[in-house]
């Protein structure tokens, strides 16, 4: 039945031209019905037949193309242009390798963990054995004069110790550097040092690739590792390896470890220009190779200065200056100290000092002393500087100073305690009163006295029962200022003060005895001592506590003429103990 | 003028005459023991060309077996030759020489090759052929040599610099 136009009405009445195709009853019936359809197309499509007949067969072609990219593409990749297809593979070729690192971390790491692992245990050996070299190199020459002097070098240059150790011990020198290309074992280039004699530098490079392969298969056990290293004697052979090219370096003596730094920058020059095309035998490079010139960079490496090497400068410049700050305050410390020694035995009597001087860590202080000047105590003069000894070499001889010649005289004319005794520019004034016997003696004999230039002489002869009583009298008001009541802290008595207080009342009890009989009427000053440390206001107070102390304690037991000092009591300063002792008062006649 | 220099590795079964035919050629500058210990002996030699520029040839005198294991074919590598050694009284070691061929075909395949026949001064005792040498001069340059009394030495090494300089 062959295909009709007819009218057909839509649902909601509108009426459109629509082709109705009744189905064929039989196969026989296809062809007639075929051709018509074809008819039909032709009438309807027309020429967009020929447009989708093209874009089929255009279709087809693609799709054959398809199929055999995977057969054609390593072919298209070699003919391509390399550099341009770098460049356009670089940016997909990175996303992708970041995208699979982000999806597959593990995989990855599995793949390169042959690789890294190796290059980590080779860079940390390096670094290692860098360390080991730069360590031994200083512990043997740290604690040595010329140690010393490196270690200045070192601060003054602000160059890490070890570095400065290196280049004045390790003597080098650099005989031939050769370039190898990796593969093939050939010489790209090299460079010797003057004066060496012509070597077959193929032959040599050869080898030395050769037994590079022959160590890496023989020892590396996962085939990575390299011959980077030889030592025959003092002879040593680094290899620096490079993906194209290793540089293999001759040389003679200890090398700082510096060289080898610059021969890995050296070698990543070559191989920077190698890749931007230029030839191995480049005049720049053969020049960069020379081993005067390496040697030169290794030693401006080493010497660069570092900047997180500074602080240990900066550390060692402050310990010195502090140094020399505390050696001079101490010199002057010492000067002061010096002189207030001197002073101090410029005001004791009967003493002249002929010489001070430093040695051996002690002070030796030389003068001249009187038999009758009170004895020089080492200790006390020392003061302040109790671990610096103090060394006296004194020699006898005659002062002519009043007090030492009053002091004489007292001794010579053996003048009891009722006698006064005092010169003045070599006068010597005897008053007072004695016994009839001595006045007598004394008179003839004061003249003679060494220092005495005239006599003054003006004693009262006194009956023998009173003047008995003034000498007993006067022997106890001399003695009774050497009775120290001793105390622990501020009026704390120590143990025997006791007893010594029971001798002070039992002295004062007899006095007063002898007062009566010698018509004198007597009267006791009670005076608190103290030691060194201790403020001046605190000491001053201390010292008044203790007389009260001692005045009180006397009242308690019956002495009751009993004063305490005023502060400005010149004996008490000079005693220097924490204590209290009973002097007689000056009033007294 | 500087020479380039090229990479000829010496193959070939033991006792063929390979370091007797360096020998012959240069002038060692390390010694044999070598081969027994690295499996390698590497020495120089410029050669002058007519007409080109002179080329230097740094011979690899590889240990002689019949079989190249992983070492041997590390020594191979950036070859721009081989020079392929056999003893003409020993028929086994011209199979052993192509079996090695063969075998570093696989790295090298663009190496120029040339096969010395060695000890020609024995040519009365040889086992080669001189039909299987014509045979096999239709695929590569055969050389008959005689290390012992230098005949052909000096042909063959030049042959191999003129192919390379070409």
């Amino acid at each position: 039945m062959p295909a009709s136009l007819a009218p057909a009405e839509s649902g909601d009445g509108d009426r459109v031209d629509v082709v109705r195709l009744e189905t064929p009853c039989s196969p026989a019936d296809d062809v007639p019905h075929a051709s018509a359809f074809d008819r039909l197309k032709s009438i309807l499509f027309g020429d967009e037949r020929g447009t989708l007949a093209a874009l089929d067969a255009r279709v087809e072609k693609i799709e054959a193309a398809q199929r055999e990219l995977p057969d054609r593409l390593p072919s298209a990749i070699e003919r391509a242009q390399q550099a341009r297809m770098a460049k356009s593979l670089a940016r997909p070729v990175t996303e992708a390798l970041g995208s699979a690192v982000e999806q597959n971390r593990q995989l990855i790491v599995d793949v390169l963990f042959p690789v890294i692992g190796p290059a980590i245990r080779k860079a940390i050996a390096e670094a290692l054995r860098n360390l080991v070299a730069d360590l031994n190199g200083a512990i043997e020459s740290s604690l040595t004069p010329r140690g010393i002097r490196w270690r200045v070098e070192a601060w003054r240059s602000g160059v890490p110790y070890a570095e400065i150790v290196l280049k004045h011990t390790l003597k080098y020198g650099i005989d031939h550097v050769f370039l190898i290309e990796r593969d093939s074992g050939l010489v790209l280039d090299r460079e010797s040092a003057p004066q060496l004699p012509d070597l077959d530098a193929d032959a040599i490079a050869g080898m030395l690739t050769a037994i590079g392969e022959f160590v890496r298969d023989s020892v590396g056990r996962d085939g990575s590792g390299t011959l980077d290293a030889a030592r025959v004697g003092e002879h040593l052979l680094w290899v620096v390896q490079g993906p194209r090219a290793n540089l293999a370096c001759f040389i003679h003596g200890v090398p700082p470890a510096k060289l080898h730094a610059v021969l890995e920058q050296r070698l990543e020059a070559i191989h920077v220009a190698l890749a931007d095309g230029h030839d191995a035998a480049d005049e720049t490079v053969r020049r960069s190779l020379h081993p005067d010139v390496l040697m030169r960079d290794a030693r401006v490496a080493a010497s660069a200065p570092s900047a997180k090497s500074r602080w240990p400068a900066y550390l060692i410049a402050f310990i010195a200056v502090a140094v020399v700050a505390w050696i001079i305050a101490q010199r002057i410390r010492d000067d002061e100290w010096v002189e207030q020694v001197r002073a101090s035995l410029a005001t004791h009597a009967g003493f002249v000092t002929t010489r001070i001087e430093r040695a051996g860590g002690a002070l030796n202080v030389h003068g001249l002393l009187d038999p009758d000047a009170e004895p020089l105590d080492a200790a006390a003069l020392g003061g302040a500087r109790p671990r610096t000894p103090l060394k006296l070499d004194t020699v006898g001889y005659v002062s002519t100073e009043d007090t030492i010649v009053a002091r004489r005289a007292r001794r010579l004319l053996d003048a009891p305690a009722s006698v006064t005794i005092e010169t003045h520019d070599g006068v010597l004034a005897l008053g007072g009163r004695a016994a009839a016997a001595w006045v007598d003696g004394a008179r003839d004999r004061a003249a003679w006295v060494p220092g005495v230039r005239r006599v003054a002489f003006d004693v009262a002869r006194e009956d023998d029962a009173v003047a008995t009583a003034r000498a007993a009298l006067a022997e106890i008001a001399r003695a009774m200022p050497s009775k120290l009541v001793a105390f622990v802290r501020e009026t704390e008595p120590s143990a025997d003060s006791a007893a010594v207080l029971d001798g002070i009342v039992a002295d004062a009890q007899r006095a007063a005895a002898l007062a009566t009989t010698a018509g004198t009427p007597i009267r006791w000053i009670a005076t608190g001592t103290n030691d060194d440390p201790g403020s001046d206001a605190t000491n001053a107070r201390v010292r008044s506590a203790r007389a009260q102390w001692l005045a009180d304690a006397l009242r308690a037991r019956g002495i009751t003429n009993v004063a305490t000092a005023p502060d400005d009591d010149a004996l008490a300063r000079a005693t220097r103990q924490r204590a209290a002792f009973l002097r007689l008062s000056d009033a007294t006649p | 003028m500087n020479a380039v220099a090229h990479k000829l590795c010496m193959l070939g079964d033991f006792g063929v005459g390979k370091t007797s035919l360096v020998a012959r050629f240069v002038h060692s500058t390390f010694s044999e023991k070598y081969l027994t210990t690295v499996g390698v002996k590497v020495d120089s030699k410029e050669v002058a060309l007519p007409g080109h520029a002179p080329c230097k040839l740094v011979l690899w005198d590889i240990a002689g077996r019949s079989q190249l294991d992983s070492l041997n074919m590390t020594y191979l590598r950036g070859a721009s030759a081989l020079l392929l050694v056999a003893d003409g009284t020993r028929e086994r070691s011209l199979h052993a020489a192509l079996n090695l061929l063969m075998q570093s075909r696989t790295l090298l395949p663009d190496a120029i090759v040339a096969l010395a026949v060695n000890k020609l001064d024995l040519v009365e005792q040889w086992e080669v052929a001189p039909a299987a040498i014509a045979e096999l001069r239709r695929t590569l340059p055969v050389h008959e040599t005689s290390a012992r009394t230098g005949a052909g030495v000096e042909g063959v090494f030049a042959d191999i610099a003129t192919r390379l300089a070409a």
